[in-house]
């Protein structure tokens, strides 16, 4: 064994290396829990408290917090159906239900175990094949990264069940929002209406804080049965138990294998390995019609993606200095400061140091997980908060969250106006995940698309001359054919079932 | 709840066509056969335009969905007034800042999730926001707005 490995292993188990590493958890799962209040917020506030440390300290604290952070984010989606982090948004639809059902801490302890699995198979990608899968991604050209970001769209068929229509309307829609702004070619101003604060666009967060939380605050007004309290009132057993073990096997693997692979593409972070890895975990499934109404299967695939998003993440960090997510890239600031460029010269020259973080991060989840199913009773005591407490601190929450982005009233507003088209679209029953992957993604898809064409001169038949582009297209008219498929099989049965409803 | 596809598509192809108008206006700044910057949003508007249309032809023929469950009277009044605290708390936030603007806001969605007790109500308002505020402008260096109490807060906290 390479003497950089065991100094590097010897270095992440130092005691206060360790103790950071838990504190940095303990601070990620708050700070991932809160509605509106990212990672990349948690990681930026803490950058100040790194600069005084040495760097395997500062650096083991900060993984902690990404870590940490992408579990904590489904804390909030499952016992409030407000996701704590975009990573989780995917969570929320089959871990809510199930925390309605009375199965909070079943759905939690689900969400934990598949992290704790999604985070180690993506400490084992990062320790075991980083370079020969980031050398394959980072070969990706502009037709590739449009091919596969037409991939992750074409999950919107998926989310459009009652109307194929409404759905694809509802991601026009969000392509629509995210034209506003500079573009991201040549960075003219569209839609901008010379207001100098739709020059950088709407901010993905701001909306997706509106689109979900302003819907859900109304919509707790109009329940006054206390469904929040239910929830709380019904945590029992939190260990998963081994039938629930073995029905998360194959949403697990599949969340942990495309969670590591879209770590490494740049811009396709945790949301898009989520919600892919949630569309392709009811595909498997022998049950799809349970999704959507508290499928354990549900929690476990975005669960298990969205960990292992940071460790693929860290993979062209490390190896290419190329961030793979903002997290990334912040982090790749705070080494920086720390006089330590990421890139393949690290693992030249500071070996011990590049081993060292892979470590970290190996601790990171583990005292995720355990810190995680040990806190979880203290953490769900916010729901034992009243109602009439807990929802205007949601609501204040929001606020803040979309306020702390970038120091801005106007993101507030964005926020605002967010929720009253939330509200819109669900009095219209149009689905609003579409809306919201389109906003993740559209950037990267018009993008990819002009960057390609200009290459090309205008010629489409570029998306078809490389085998990966290839390949990803014929992915996406695999999975449209499968999502249509899907949806006239099940349209019959739930007419029957709906038959004998009113019966 | 056809009604509802047909009123959904009238907005939207009224979007679609303003869109289109402001993409129309777009400065074109590109190389000969590449796409500019208002190449997305055309091709974006092509297809609004196509599907609001397919949402109107759904809407004017189609046989109708299970119309969705609708809350009564009074919920939508609380709906309304939720909505109406919120724009008002936005509206005064800035200038009266965080600490002032906030206690007025969270009292009146604590009356609106059912707390009638005044106590309560003043105790949890005033609780809340102080510990919202310093956990976030001291804890998070989140910079909330201190407003008109920027001395005695400042006094108060640092």
């Amino acid at each position: 064994m390479s003497p950089d490995v065991l100094s590097g292993f010897a270095q992440a188990a130092g005691p206060l290396v360790l103790l950071t590493n838990c504190v940095g958890v303990v601070l990620g799962l708050i700070v991932g829990m809160i509605p509106g209040l990212t990672i990349s917020t948690g990681i930026i506030v803490l950058l100040p408290v790194t600069f005084v440390l040495p760097p395997e300290i500062a650096i083991a604290l900060l993984l902690g917090v990404y870590v940490g952070g992408m579990t904590g984010g489904s804390f909030s989606a499952v016992l409030l159906n407000i996701p704590g982090t975009p990573s989780a948004s995917a969570t929320a639809m089959d871990g809510y239900p199930m925390a309605l059902r009375g199965e909070a801490g079943r759905a939690l302890g689900i969400a934990i175990t598949a992290s704790f699995i999604g985070g180690m198979a993506s400490f084992l990608c990062l320790y075991l094949i980083a370079p020969v899968l980031a050398d394959v991604a980072l070969e990706f050209r502009a037709e590739d990264m449009f091919a596969l970001v037409f991939f992750g769209l074409t999950i919107i068929c998926s989310f459009a069940a009652r109307s194929l229509v409404k759905g694809l309307l509802s991601g026009a829609v969000g392509l629509a929002i995210v034209t506003i702004g500079q573009d991201p070619v040549m960075g003219t101003p569209r839609f901008t209406f010379g207001d100098v604060n739709l020059m950088a666009g709407v901010h993905f967060l701001t909306a997706l804080i509106g689109l979900f939380a302003i819907p859900q605050l109304v919509s707790n007004l109009h329940d006054g049965s206390g469904t929040v309290g239910l929830a709380q009132r019904r945590l029992t057993s939190i260990l998963p138990r081994l039938a629930d073990l073995r029905a998360i096997r194959v949403p697990v693997s599949i969340g942990a294998l495309t969670g590591s692979f879209l770590g490494i593409l740049p811009g396709a972070g945790g949301p898009i390995a989520a919600f892919i890895s949630y569309d392709y975990a009811r595909k498997a499934s022998k049950h799809p019609e349970r999704f959507g109404s508290g499928a354990v299967e549900g929690v476990a695939a975005p669960e298990s993606a969205n960990n292992a998003v940071t460790g693929g993440a860290l993979i062209p960090m490390m190896t290419l200095g190329i961030p793979g997510d903002p997290v990334t890239a912040i982090l790749i600031g705070a080494l920086i400061i720390h006089g330590l460029a990421p890139g393949p010269l690290m693992f030249i020259q500071r070996g011990d140091f590049a081993y060292g973080l892979i470590f970290s991060f190996f601790w990171a989840n583990i005292f995720n997980f355990l810190i995680a199913l040990a806190a979880l009773r203290l953490l769900v005591r916010v729901l034992a908060t009243p109602r009439a407490l807990l929802m205007p601190t949601v609501a204040v929450l929001c606020v803040i969250g979309s306020y702390a982005l970038r120091n801005n009233f106007f993101d507030v507003h964005v926020m605002l106006f967010f929720g009253f088209v939330g509200l819109a679209m669900r009095w219209l029953d149009m689905p609003v995940v579409p809306l919201l992957l389109a906003l993740v993604l559209g950037s990267a898809l018009e993008e990819n698309l002009r960057v390609a064409l200009t290459a090309s001169k205008g010629d489409v038949a570029i998306f078809f001359s490389s085998p990966i582009s290839v390949a990803f297209l014929a992915l996406s008219v695999l999975s449209i054919a499968w999502s249509l498929h899907s949806g006239r099989r099940a349209r019959p049965s739930e007419n029957a079932a709906n038959k004998e409803t009113s019966a | 709840m056809r009604r509802r596809n047909i009123i959904a598509a009238a907005v939207l192809i009224a979007l679609s066509v303003g869109y289109g108008m402001l993409t129309s206006q777009l400065p074109v700044r590109s190389l000969p056969d590449t796409p500019g910057p208002p190449f997305f949003p055309w091709l974006n508007t092509a297809i609004l335009l196509a599907l609001s249309l397919g949402l109107l032809a759904q809407g004017v023929f189609g046989a109708g969905d299970a119309a969705p469950v609708s809350a009564d009277i009074a919920a939508r009044r609380r709906g309304g007034l939720l909505l109406g605290a919120f724009v008002a708390y936005l509206l005064v936030l800035p200038g009266l800042g965080f600490v002032v603007a906030t206690i007025p806001f969270f009292a009146a969605l604590m009356i609106l999730f059912g707390e009638r007790r005044p106590v309560a109500v003043s105790a949890g308002a005033v609780a809340m926001t102080l510990f919202l505020y310093v956990l976030f402008r001291h804890g998070f260096g989140v910079f909330l707005p201190r407003g008109v109490l920027a001395g005695l807060l400042g006094g108060l906290f640092g």
